[in-house]
């Protein structure tokens, strides 16, 4: 008995001494700042120290009742929602082929899918924008084929960000509903074949179902990413495509002013969080039977 | 008139010809098994027969319409399989009922149906569980009464006990076989397990790599197997050679076993060697020497097992072993011992003459 339990914390401290070095860095370079972002927030500015001594909500209050700043709120939820859209219409036909394919054709197509993760997110944008501007390679191809007089607006608008963005953030979308279509069973399609559904029949029925789990694991990473990110509206985006994680950098990074740039930072955290959570409610309740693994 | 009608059909896979021109017929109502090793194509002419795997030649005739250039939701088949296969986000109301949504009946029509099928077996209340809430063996009844519920034309059943504990096992095929005679639908039922076969078929269909070596009734199988292949794969068997010392007529010849010449039913070339094969149970054991006609011929008992209902006893005579399965009940297995020497006997007619010409 005592022998039992003796080996029983053994096993305990061997888990916990090997999780150490994760959670030291979790905890240090994660929690605790994320602690003193959230203290900061409270406080009022100074514009000589930066952060004053004293406690306010007032950070908070007026971010949430000036309409500029919501509107940067709807905008910044807009375009991630969209990328996730976007990501997940495009997304599915591709891990669908590739979950067929086989052998040595599914890995060289899976690379294919991850290459985008494989340059510098800020070459990458470059490159978008020099796809994207006024003279850039797609007006000028428009505009000789007789399609279009002047340039169209491409660039540092919200659909060059949401283009930007679907570009970088699809592989995820992809390898998580691969993920979920490989752990089908074939003898369910089988079975659903066998009892009359055709291939559109079963799509519906069985196999999208059946991957809602993965679309919800590629939707949580996409929309997450998106929404905080900095670089991609950044480049694509500019002045005109304000999103508040700009806001945040612009406020804390430019203004210096900490405080309220912490404020927003916290807001971008809740938002996110409240509308990961409100999407897993949705999917469940469309789907009851499939677990959300 | 057969039912269904395999003919000549034929798979290759990556050049190998995994079925090589199987021919079969299965009468209306009838209970087939394919029995056979593992690999030797059961899985595949049954996925043909679904429709899950094309045929590369040959056809397959359902009721006298020909049937394999359908997909297989036209085929109007239901298959069961091995791993269940059950929807893991419907109920179980909604997995048997999956079939029928799609056949268009009301949904009055469609909820007696399926409550139906499920009373028939025997999960009654469990409507409204998803599978994962259920035992191995409640979901393989789920997926009875999901192919059963719509009608379908053929019952395929893929290995369906296998991945049921020993017990479950017995039970559940005896609920197969119970309901498949109510229902009486035609059906084929895959397993490499000898004695399920043996015990719930009208008929068994012994495959071997990619043929069909012989389709009979599970006593005819046991008793007349046509190749040694099936000799050897159904029940156990001793191999023995006898030599031909005179031909007495047509169909029957003397033969000398172990120094004991036997009277033995074959057609037979003087001084030639012949083999046979014996089942176990089939080889007497006494202390004493026995008439005439059962030849008797002197072994030593080198191992003993005790088996419950029978004691198996490795014999050996003239440097060969011969294993013999002798009911408790017959002989009273404490009065012969490791290192007894024993007469042992058998009737020819239990001779399986070997196919293997030499
Ligand atoms: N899709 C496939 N591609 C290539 N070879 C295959 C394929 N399916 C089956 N085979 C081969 O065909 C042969 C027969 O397979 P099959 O699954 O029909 O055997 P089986 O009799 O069902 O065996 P088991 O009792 O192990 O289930 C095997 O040698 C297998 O390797
Ligand atoms: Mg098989």
């Amino acid at each position: 008995m005592m022998q039992k339990k003796r080996k029983k914390t053994k096993k305990q401290l061997e888990t916990w001494a090997l999780l150490l070095p994760i959670l030291v860095i979790f905890i240090f370079f994660f929690l605790l700042p994320l602690f003193f972002l959230f203290i900061t927030s409270f406080k009022t500015f100074d514009a000589s120290s930066g952060i004053a001594n004293e406690w306010t909500i007032q950070n908070y209050v007026k971010f949430l009742s000036d309409p500029f700043y919501l509107g940067i709120v709807w905008r910044t939820v807009k375009i991630a929602l969209l990328t996730t859209i976007i990501t997940i219409v495009i997304s599915y036909p591709v891990a669908f082929h590739i979950s067929k394919a086989n052998g040595r054709i599914k890995n060289y197509l899976t690379l294919l899918v991850l290459s985008p993760l494989l340059i510098s997110m800020v070459i990458r944008c470059y490159g978008w924008s020099i796809l994207l501007s006024n003279n850039g390679v797609v007006n000028n191809t428009l505009m000789s084929l007789g399609w279009i007089d002047k340039p169209l607006t491409l660039l540092y608008t919200e659909l060059s960000v949401v283009i930007g963005m679907v570009h970088v953030l699809f592989p995820y979308m992809v390898l998580s509903i691969m993920g979920s279509l490989e752990r089908i069973d074939p003898s369910v399609i089988r079975a659903s074949q066998n009892l009359g559904a055709g291939p559109v029949r079963t799509f519906f029925s069985i196999v999208l179902p059946l991957t809602l789990p993965g679309i919800f694991a590629g939707s949580v990473m996409v929309f997450s990413l998106s929404v905080s990110s900095f670089v991609t509206p950044a480049i694509l985006g500019g002045p005109q495509v304000k999103v508040m994680s700009y806001l945040a950098y612009e406020q804390a990074a430019v203004l210096l002013n900490w405080p309220y740039g912490a404020a927003i930072g916290f807001l971008l955290i809740f938002i996110a969080t409240i509308t990961i959570i409100m999407y897993s409610k949705i999917l469940v309740r469309s789907e009851k039977g499939v677990a959300i693994q | 008139m057969s039912y269904l009608c395999l003919e000549n059909l034929v798979k290759t896979f990556n050049k190998t010809e995994v079925v090589k021109k199987l021919n079969l017929e299965i009468k209306q109502g009838e209970l087939v098994s394919f029995l056979g090793p593992s690999g030797c194509g059961k899985t595949t002419t049954l996925n043909m027969i679904a429709g899950f795997t094309e045929v590369d030649e040959g056809k397959i005739v359902v009721d006298g319409k020909p049937v394999h250039l359908l997909p297989p939701n036209k085929r109007e088949m239901g298959m069961v399989f091995q791993n269940y296969a059950l929807f893991p986000h419907m109920t179980v109301f909604d997995n048997v009922a999956y079939g029928l949504k799609l056949s268009k009946i009301g949904k009055s029509e469609t909820q007696r149906r399926v409550l139906e099928a499920l009373e028939m077996v025997r999960l009654s209340g469990y409507e409204k569980r998803y599978p994962k809430e259920l035992s191995g063996g409640q979901q393989q009844r789920v997926s009875l009464a999901r192919a059963l519920v719509i009608k379908p034309k053929l019952l395929l059943l893929d290995e369906p006990l296998s991945n049921l504990d020993a017990k479950l096992r017995q039970e559940m095929r005896e609920e197969i076989v119970e309901i498949q005679k109510n229902v009486g639908i035609t059906t084929i039922f895959v397993t490499h397990d000898q004695e399920e076969a043996l015990a719930i078929s009208d008929r068994i269909a012994v495959m071997y790599e990619g043929r069909i070596e012989q389709a009979d009734s599970p006593v005819s199988i046991y008793n007349h197997p046509k190749t040694d292949f099936v000799s050897r794969f159904i029940g156990e068997v001793n191999q023995i050679q006898g030599k031909v010392t005179e031909i007495l007529g047509t169909h029957q010849s003397k033969l000398n076993f172990y120094g004991n010449e036997q009277i033995v039913a074959v057609n037979a070339m003087k001084n030639a060697e012949m083999d046979f094969f014996i089942r176990p149970e089939n080889i007497q054991i006494s202390l004493v020497e026995t008439n005439d006609r059962n030849i008797g011929f002197k072994a030593k008992v080198e191992r003993k097992m005790f088996l419950g209902a029978k004691t198996r006893y490795i014999l050996k005579a003239q440097n060969k072993h011969l294993i013999a399965d002798i009911s408790n009940v017959v002989l009273n297995s404490n009065l012969i011992h490791e290192g007894s020497s024993v007469y042992a006997a058998w009737k020819p007619e239990h001779l399986l003459p070997s196919r293997n010409v030499r």
